[in-house]
Formats: C-alpha cells, sequence, structure tokens
C-alpha cells in the first residue's frame, strides 16, 4: 500500500498546486496576477503616496452563500482599484482587506475583531446576510468602526446593531411594497405566493410583500414555501395548477441561484402569468437558465444593469465587472458592494481624516450621491439608503425598464 | 382546472413522484453498490455528481455535441469514482465504518472546496438539449416533463443492464459474492480489491447519468450542487434497506412519493414541516423494519 | 482489538510529592495562561479562546457519548441549537421579546432569566430531548444510530425554522445579551472535562466502555447497555446544550443555518484528532485543529515570499483540514491519543525512569526490561 499513498499524497499536493495557479479561479483572479491589489506587497498601480487606508471587507467567500458574497466582493475589489488609480483618497491608497469567513457567523465575528484590533481598519464593508451583520456588527458598534453592509437588506439592522451601521441597499420593506403596489395596478387582486423557507431574505421579501398586497385589499389565494436546495418544485407547480382559478400573478421570493430553475420549472407546466420577485432575480441566470421562458417575469431591484443602459455610470461598471471578471455581473450584489466602497470613500474624502465618528457623520450627510444602483441618501435618521426602487421585465430575451417608483407606503420594519 | 384532491391531481402528482423518484433511485444506486462491496456509506457520491456535472459543463463549453457531452459527463463521473476510491479509500479498507464514512466526508469537503477554487462558487447555466427539457402535455391540464420521461427510462434501463450484471455476468456475480463475504470471497479466488474498483466505477457512472438528468431539471451547475442529492439518495438506501440494490430502487421511488405528496397534501400553515417528516418516517423506519422495508426483519439489535 | 482504556490504572509507584507538584505547577500554568488571556486586552485572541473552550465542551461532549460508547451521534449539534435556543429565549430582555417575539406564549414572554439559570435550562432541555429520543434510538445498532441522529439534526432544524414564534424561523435570532466571559466559558469548560473525566474513571463509566469493547460479555456480567447508553447521551447533551447556550450569549445572534453540517463536520474532526473516548484527546484535537484552521484562514489572503506570492485562495483551511482528516484516517486511525490519556501519574513515571537510566547509565534497557524486579 506504500506506494499508493504517496501517490496520493503526490497526487493531492498537484491538485493543490494546479487550484492555486488556476486561471479565473479565485473569486480574485486579476489578470495582472494572482496578488489581490489589495495585499500590502502589490505595488499598488497608483499614483497615491502615503500609508494606505485599510478598510475591512469581511465575506462569506466559500460556503453557502459564497454564490451571492463573491460577486459583492469582486465588485468592491473592482471600485477600490479604481479609486487607486484615480488617485486614492485624501491623497492616500485604498487597501481593502477581503477575509472569507466561511458562511459561519462564529469565523465572521473572529475576523471582524481581528480586523478591527489587528489590522486596524478604518471602516468595515462586508455581508449579503443578516445572520453574518448581526454577528459582526456589534462588534463594530462598540469598537466606533462604521459599517455599511454590502447586501443585507432587513430593514430592522440599524436598530438592531446600532449608529454604525449602515445599509447600501434599500431595505425588503421598501422593495416589497414597491412590488406589491406595482403588481395590484398592473396585474390584479389576486396573488400565489411561494418563498424559500430556508432563507431570511426570501422570509422577509415575502412577509413584507403579503403584508403590503393584502393591505391593499389584495387576496393570497395559495400560499405555499420549499426549502433552499429543493430543486424540483413539481409538488408546488401541482398545486397552483389545482387552483379553481389562477390568480393574477405569482409572486415567487427566491435566491439568485434558485431563479431560473423555478421560473424555468413553472413555465414548463403552462404557468404563463406573469412572475414577480425582488432583486434575487437580477442575475444573469435568470435568462441563462429559463430562457424564452423568462419572459413575463417582473422584478423589483436596484437599477437596471444592463450593458446598454441609458446611465453611463452603469455602462460604465458593467463594462469594467466584465473586463476584470471575465463575465457579466452575477448578481445584483456585484454592484452594490462596488457602490459600497465609492460611498464609504466619499465619505471618507468629506470627513477629511480616517476617524471613525467623522467618517459615520459624513456617511449620514450624503445627500444624492450617484451609485450605479440608484441615488443614494443617507440622514442621522435614517441609515438605510432613500432609494427609488426600478421595476424590471424580461421582454424579447432581455431585461427593460418596466418602471421606477417610490412606494406610496411601506410596511413598518 | 382540476381542484386539489381530484383524480387530475393525483395522476399529475404520481407523473411527478415517479420522475423525482427515478432521479433519486438512480442516485442510491450507486450508493449502495459501494455501501455493499466495502461497507461505505460514501458521502462523497454528490461531489462525484459535481464533478461529472463540471465535467459535462468544460466539454459543452468545447463546443462537443450532446451526445459526447453525456458520455463524457458519465465517463468523467466513474473515472473520479475509481481515482477516489484509489487514492482515499484504498489505503483505509478494512477501517471501521465510521472512519471510512468520515474519510468520505472529508472527501467531499476538499473535492467541494477544490472545485469553488477551479470554477468559483458562482451557479453556472448548463443548456441542455430540447429533447431532454420539452414538455408534453398529453389531455387536460396534466403535464409530463420529458426529463421524467427520461429518468424513469434512464432508470430502468441502467436498473435493468444492473440486475443483469449482477445476476449473469461472472464478474457480477464475483461482486455480489465479495459483498456477501469479502473473506470467504477472497479465498475462492476473487480479487476483491477488482471488484471493489469496479464497483464504485459503476456506481459513479450511474451517478454521472443521475446527474445529467438532475441538471437538466434544474439547468445549472455549482459546486455546492451535490450535498442534497447524496442525503437523498442516503436516505433512499436507508429506507430501502442499505446496500442492496432493488432497496435503493425502491427507496429511491418511495422517497420521491413521500416528498412530493407531503409537499402537495399538507396545507401551507405545516407544510414547511416537510422535511421533519420525512425524516420521521425514516426514523420510524429504522426501529420498526431495521432493514428497510425490503430487508429481511430484525437487524442486529441490543 | 487492544484498546486499552483507562481504566486499566497501575498501582502507582510515584510520589506522591511529585505528583502533587505537577499537579501545582499544571493549575499554576493554566491559571497565568488565563490571566495573560483575560487582562491582556487582546480581543482577537479572547474571541479565539471562548471560542476554544465552547469548542472543547462540543467535543468532550461529543467523546463522552461517542468515544465512550463507541456508537456514532451525528445530531449533537442539533442539541447545541436546542440549548442555545432556550437559554436565549430565556434571557432575552422582555421589551427586546416584544419586539422580536411578539407570538410567544404568555410565561415565556413576561420573563428574563439571569445567566446561569438560562444555561442550566437549556442544557436540561437538551438533555430531556436527548432522553426522549435516546430511548428508542440508542437500541439500535452503531450504523443506524448514526443515521437517527442525522435525521434528529435535521428535524430540529426544520422544526426550528417553522417554530417561528419561539425562534423567529430563519430570520436571525439577536439581541442576545453577550453574557459569556472568558471566565464563564473557563468555568464550563473546566467543569465538562472534570465531570467527563470522573465519568470515565467510575463504575459507570467502565460498564459503558465494557458495552463498546465488548457488548456480549458487557451484557453478560449484567451491564444493561441501553440504560448506560441513555446516562452517557443524557449527560453529553447536556454540555452539548449549555455549550451551545455559552456560544449563543458570545455571538448574540444566529440562526438555524449556523446548526448544521459544517458545525457537525468540525466537531467530529476535532474529535477524531484527538482521538476517540480520549478526554485529554479531546483538548489536544481543539486546539490542534483550531490552530490549523486559524492558521490557514490567515493564509488565505494570499503570502508573499520575496518575488513569490501565492493566493488568495480562499478555502484553504477547509481543504487543509480534510487532507488533514484523510491522512490521519490513512496513517494514524484512532487519533492521536487514541482512547488513551495524556495522565500527569505518566509523565511523572517516564521522567522517574529516565533519571534512573541516567543514573545506572550502564544497564542496558533490554536488561531492565527482563529483569522482574525492576519492571513496573
Amino acid at each position: 500500500m506504500r506506494p499508493l499513498r504517496w501517490f496520493g499524497v503526490l497526487f493531492l499536493i498537484l491538485i493543490l498546486a494546479a487550484a492555486a495557479c488556476a486561471p479565473g479561479a479565485a473569486p480574485t483572479a486579476a489578470p495582472t496576477g494572482p496578488a489581490a491589489p489589495a495585499s500590502p506587497t502589490a505595488a499598488p498601480a497608483t499614483p497615491a503616496g502615503g500609508a494606505p487606508i485599510r478598510i475591512g471587507a469581511p465575506f462569506n467567500l466559500t460556503g453557502g452563500m459564497a454564490s451571492i458574497d463573491v460577486p459583492a466582493a469582486n465588485g468592491a475589489r473592482l471600485a477600490a482599484e479604481e479609486i487607486n488609480a484615480a488617485g486614492g483618497v485624501l491623497g492616500r491608497p485604498i487597501e481593502l482587506l477581503i477575509r472569507d469567513t466561511k458562511t459561519d457567523p462564529a469565523t465572521a465575528a473572529t475576523v471582524v475583531t481581528q480586523l478591527i484590533e489587528q489590522d486596524k481598519v478604518v471602516a468595515v464593508i462586508g455581508f449579503n446576510d443578516s445572520d453574518y451583520v448581526l454577528a459582526a456588527g456589534p462588534i463594530c458598534q462598540r469598537a466606533g468602526v462604521p459599517f455599511i453592509t454590502v447586501g443585507a437588506t432587513s430593514p430592522r439592522l440599524p436598530g438592531q446593531v446600532g449608529d454604525m451601521l449602515f445599509l447600501a441597499p434599500f431595505g425588503d420593506n421598501v422593495q416589497a411594497a414597491v412590488g406589491a403596489e406595482f403588481a395590484f395596478e398592473k396585474f390584479g387582486k389576486t396573488a400565489y405566493l411561494l418563498w424559500d423557507k430556508g432563507a431570511e431574505y426570501t422570509t422577509v421579501l415575502a412577509k413584507y410583500f403579503k403584508e403590503r398586497f393584502t393591505e391593499l385589499g389584495g387576496t393570497i389565494v395559495l400560499e405555499d414555501t420549499y426549502q433552499s436546495g429543493d430543486k424540483d418544485f413539481s409538488a408546488q407547480i401541482a398545486k397552483v395548477k389545482a387552483l379553481p382559478q389562477q390568480p393574477a400573478f405569482y409572486y415567487i421570493s427566491a435566491l439568485p441561484d434558485d431563479v431560473g430553475t423555478i421560473v424555468k420549472q413553472f413555465r414548463n407546466a403552462g404557468i404563463n402569468g406573469p412572475i414577480v420577485g425582488g432583486d434575487g432575480y437580477d442575475t444573469p441566470l435568470l435568462l441563462q437558465v429559463a430562457g424564452p421562458a423568462a419572459e413575463n417575469v417582473f422584478f423589483t431591484t436596484h437599477s437596471l444593469l444592463t450593458a446598454d443602459s441609458p446611465n453611463e455610470r452603469v455602462r460604465k461598471f458593467v463594462a469594467a465587472y466584465k473586463q476584470k471578471y471575465g463575465t457579466e455581473p452575477e448578481a445584483v450584489f456585484a454592484a452594490l458592494g462596488y457602490d459600497t466602497v465609492y460611498v464609504l470613500a466619499e465619505a471618507i474624502r468629506r470627513a477629511g481624516s480616517t476617524d471613525g465618528q467623522a467618517i459615520k457623520k459624513a456617511l449620514e450627510s450624503i445627500r444624492d450621491f450617484p451609485a450605479v444602483t440608484g441615488v443614494i441618501n443617507y440622514s442621522p435618521q435614517s441609515h438605510i439608503p432613500q432609494k427609488g426602487v426600478t421595476v424590471i421585465e424580461v421582454k424579447g430575451g432581455k431585461f427593460t425598464l418596466a418602471a421606477e417608483r417610490v412606494p406610496q407606503k411601506v410596511p413598518a420594519p | 382546472m382540476h381542484a386539489v384532491g381530484s383524480l387530475e391531481f393525483w395522476i399529475q402528482q404520481m407523473i411527478n413522484a415517479l420522475g423525482l423518484g427515478s432521479q433519486y433511485a438512480l442516485m442510491a444506486v450507486g450508493l449502495a453498490m459501494v455501501f455493499a462491496v466495502m461497507r461505505l456509506i460514501n458521502f462523497a457520491h454528490g461531489t462525484v455528481m459535481m464533478g461529472g456535472a463540471y465535467i459535462g459543463l468544460l466539454l459543452l463549453q468545447r463546443g462537443l455535441p450532446f451526445p459526447l457531452v453525456a458520455a463524457g459527463t458519465i465517463l468523467g463521473a466513474a473515472a473520479l469514482g475509481v481515482l477516489m476510491e484509489r487514492i482515499a479509500y484504498r489505503p483505509i479498507r478494512g477501517a471501521p465504518d465510521v472512519a471510512l464514512f468520515l474519510n468520505s466526508f472529508a472527501v467531499a469537503v476538499f473535492l467541494e472546496n477544490i472545485a469553488v477554487l477551479l470554477f468559483s462558487p458562482r451557479s453556472r447555466p448548463f443548456p441542455m438539449p430540447a429533447l431532454l427539457t420539452q414538455v408534453f402535455h398529453p389531455w387536460g391540464d396534466l403535464f409530463i416533463p420529458s426529463i421524467h420521461l427520461w429518468a424513469f427510462g434512464g432508470a430502468l434501463l441502467a436498473l435493468g443492464g444492473l440486475a443483469f450484471f449482477v445476476t449473469r455476468t461472472r464478474i457480477g456475480l464475483a461482486m455480489r459474492a465479495a459483498a456477501e463475504n469479502p473473506t470467504a470471497a477472497q479465498l475462492m479466488g476473487i480479487e476483491v480489491g477488482k471488484v471493489t474498483l469496479l464497483a464504485f466505477a459503476i456506481g459513479s457512472a450511474m451517478a454521472g447519468l443521475a446527474v445529467l438528468f438532475w441538471v437538466a431539471h434544474i439547468g445549472t451547475v455549482q459546486p455546492g450542487m451535490g450535498f442534497e442529492p447524496v442525503l437523498k439518495a442516503f436516505v433512499a438506501c436507508v429506507i430501502g434497506g442499505f446496500g442492496t440494490i432493488p432497496g435503493a430502487v425502491l427507496g429511491g421511488y418511495l422517497l420521491g412519493a413521500l416528498e412530493i405528496f407531503l409537499q402537495g397534501l399538507l396545507p401551507s400553515a405545516v407544510v414547511g414541516y416537510r422535511d421533519a417528516l420525512v425524516y420521521a418516517v425514516l426514523i420510524f423506519l429504522l426501529l420498526v423494519r431495521p432493514g428497510g422495508v425490503l430487508g429481511h426483519g430484525e437487524a442486529e439489535r441490543i | 482489538m487492544e484498546k486499552r482504556s483507562g481504566s486499566e490504572m497501575k498501582a502507582i509507584s510515584v510520589r506522591q510529592g511529585w505528583l502533587w507538584l505537577g499537579r501545582g505547577l499544571g493549575g499554576l500554568l493554566l491559571l497565568g495562561l488565563y490571566l495573560v488571556i483575560e487582562r491582556g486586552g487582546n480581543a482577537y485572541l479572547q474571541r479565539l479562546s471562548v471560542l476554544f473552550l465552547i469548542n472543547l465542551m462540543l467535543v468532550v461532549s461529543l467523546n463522552l457519548f461517542t468515544g465512550f460508547t463507541g456508537v456514532f451521534s451525528l445530531g449533537h449539534i442539533g442539541f447545541m441549537a436546542l440549548g442555545a435556543y432556550t437559554s436565549a429565549i430565556l434571557t432575552l430582555p422582555v421589551t427586546a421579546k416584544a419586539a422580536n417575539l411578539p407570538d410567544l406564549p404568555a410565561p415565556l414572554a413576561s420573563v428574563a432569566l439571569p445567566f446561569l439559570p438560562a444555561l442550566l435550562l437549556g442544557g436540561l432541555f437538551a438533555a430531556l430531548v436527548a432522553g426522549l429520543i435516546g430511548i428508542p434510538i440508542l437500541r439500535l445498532s452503531g450504523h443506524f444510530v448514526a443515521v437517527a441522529t442525522l435525521g434528529f439534526l435535521i428535524i430540529t432544524r426544520v422544526v426550528l425554522i417553522n417554530a417561528e414564534a419561539f425562534t423567529r424561523g430563519t430570520r436571525t435570532f439577536a439581541g442576545v445579551p453577550p453574557y459569556t466571559t472568558l471566565s464563564w466559558a473557563a468555568l464550563w469548560a473546566a467543569l465538562n472535562v472534570y465531570i467527563a473525566w470522573r465519568l470515565k474513571h467510575s463504575t459507570l463509566g467502565l460498564q459503558i466502555l465494557a458495552a463498546r469493547d465488548d457488548p456480549w460479555g458487557a451484557q453478560g456480567v449484567g451491564v444493561a447497555i441501553g440504560r448506560v447508553r441513555l446516562i452517557a447521551f443524557g449527560i453529553s447533551a447536556f454540555f452539548t446544550g449549555v455549550a451551545g447556550g455559552l456560544w449563543a450569549h458570545f455571538l448574540t445572534a444566529f440562526s438555524p443555518n449556523a446548526f448544521y453540517f459544517s458545525k457537525t463536520f468540525e466537531i467530529i474532526v476535532m474529535m477524531i484528532v484527538g482521538g476517540m473516548g480520549s478526554i485529554t484527546g479531546s483538548i489536544v484535537g481543539t486546539l490542534l485543529v483550531m490552530s490549523v484552521t486559524e492558521l490557514l484562514r490567515n493564509l488565505e489572503p494570499g503570502v508573499t515570499v520575496g518575488t513569490f506570492s501565492i493566493g488568495p485562495l480562499y478555502g484553504l483551511s477547509q481543504i487543509g483540514l480534510a487532507v488533514l482528516l484523510i491522512f490521519l484516517t490513512a496513517f494514524r486511525r484512532q487519533g492521536l491519543l487514541g482512547d488513551r490519556e495524556f495522565r500527569l501519574e505518566a509523565l511523572i513515571e517516564r521522567t522517574e525512569d529516565w533519571i534512573r537510566e541516567f543514573r545506572v547509565p550502564w544497564k542496558a534497557s533490554s536488561v531492565r526490561e527482563a529483569d522482574p524486579f525492576m519492571r513496573r
């Protein structure tokens, strides 16, 4: 058996080596070389001098959250590089310390502690799920380090963590309200509601949608759930088909990885009515997986992120992302990560220092900041940006703008 | 339109259950074969599926025609299974069951993270030919996704072939002998090592076939995609009685039916408990028929 | 099977003085370490230490069942979840309950217990559930217990997700008071290790070990295997539940997703590395696995040596751990310590031997081996 074992060792080493050198592998595959531009030793291609401004960027780059967090981390890295190429902030380059927290809240808390204590970061950005924001948030709060979450959308977060926490996206209650109002007006008073019970985002979104929709006078004719990881929806579909009368539309709250699969299976079964969803639908997977079946799908999101968008900022972002990572932004979280770094850089610039309180104050003073995902407004009262919500329709195999709205009434967080 | 509880609803759910059950059966058979020859609950079985899917995707991106992609997926999965046996399991053959099981868990974690490094964790679309994705509407409101038919037919063919192989061919009989009593088999001149390798190859090829249908059904591949299937396969095996091929097949269909009908019939307030009920049934079965539905009576107890 | 249990105690020929000196030194060392970490002001190290102690409790408790009985439990993290949620619901301030858990039944909604009773109740609840499920499933043979406990883990998760009145479902359970300090964790971990140690060397412990090594023989001498297994299961679940409570009040926010397969895997690896059935092994295993993980994790963002740079390689720590486990099963299946214990007595004995050998250099050790008067 001995030689076999050595063969095994050799094989493992080979695989590891292959993985290490694989191009396009790790979330960071920069075309210039594997060293992250943020790492202290890699010479930043920037005219900016002075000690770098360190920003902690914990994300779940492996594990269950990875497919959502990796695009966000990529977007953040892209923004940091652009800012550094343009001269940095306060004459100093930004150093983004991207760390993997392994979809584990304990690791998230440890990593953030380490970033604050050892790496002396001036601010923290990251995470797309409340579990991790709430595990790491109190640590930032206690240390007086501003923390902007890239994609966690629960509107309760600032109340739960404290005044150092900011959200980059709008709250789920806002987009759910717009979804409900838009669909109520456009499609009618009856809806089918399906949501993923295994994830917080989908649960919260479905609850706010239901609240606003019934408040408007709508009826949920059938409510059903599934579990993250379920890939077969035929039982749910049979239940829909057994309804005496089909609802005016179908609200399906799903994670980006599942939307394509769900839409495809619903359409295949002959359910052709409008399907409405949240910003989880904002992924190329919807079109790639569902194909023509994705027609007549509507979803609320931050902005229309297409390469031919009328918004120049969006076009620039999509092009830069594609050039750097070889793929279109995988999900809207990429744009949110990108915006988060820009808005933070703007705050540091305004604060004129890297002091936590000063950055926090500067963030609160940000008004009408033009970002890829809409216009960002913060205030001392609201650390959740007041943004308009974009409704997108899939038409002719493309994402097209259906409406840009502000909700008439937002469900209480 | 038909109402819940109408004949049409039942027929529809029956079709769904058969389709899903066929997929589970294909996944479970590989697991059962490996268990039979080396008493290993191969948790990395799902990772083999994932690996096969990525191999298929790479071939597809090279522009190969679909039959070649399918063959590549199946062969790739088989090759991965063989490699796995050679590298990770052969050195520890004869170790306690638990050590083997944990080792397979480690292999799964290892391969999944390697896949994350190689392919990034994002889901990738896996476009399938229309042959696999079209849907038939035979009459009324009934619909039959062709993937259900494919899975059913595929399961039937593969399992039939397997049945022929293990009951009619020399090497198949040797495999069964090795599963029954490795020591005696060895004494009779059966090369247990070779037989084990073959079991891995065939079981993994089945996983490759299963993943083809699975991917056609869901449309994407992702490094973590093997986790749910292996859990389902595992449950199917336990339900049917571990280590027997007919048991795995029956378990797969029973699990598919259980899931579909619980999801279809539970009221929305409690439908979230579906998986809890599935596993409660599993534990109950373990208590009353530890040998599975097909098992022969009482298993060892203390 | 040449399993040597700790029960095989030899007459101790060491001078008691040495022993007490050793114990005193060890105690002082631990105390010093504790003070350095506690007062040192390195929050990162403190966090890791608390996590280490909580993980240690999880590993020792799992070992207390799995290592001692030889029956594998894949469901222990379910007990951790029960302890975490129970204690967190009990300590959550009443105002926070009104805001976060509006549907909580009356008696629970109006109380907020102090930390210790909440922890104990969390542990007891876990033990109670363990008793209820243990009665039927522990009568199954090894493989099937593993399957049944796996089912328990999944059922626990589904129930936690669906019992929204108590748990908020998948939404994060937040606002738990941060009661867990290094001292709390250290006290509980010490208690856990002590009780596990006493149990292993008690009559009950001997019965459990006997039932593991020779079930028929043990039954023959009157050991009720089901009963002793159940007791081990209950105690183990109790401490796992307490560890869950400590974890909950340490992180202050969590959801059912935290208590699932990855945590299960992590704890099992720690136990296997240390050795199944060895309590000191659990300490070694937990320490080693956590150090390796943390070390590799710190390498993940990339390292640069001169002009050569690697990385970033996110996922390296998981890969490292998996490789460690694969190699361990191939080369040292019984873990680092097997089911033996690291004992002070043995260390002192060895030191004495060494000193003696030093004094009598001309006596070949083989001769001494053969001399019945020199052997112990």
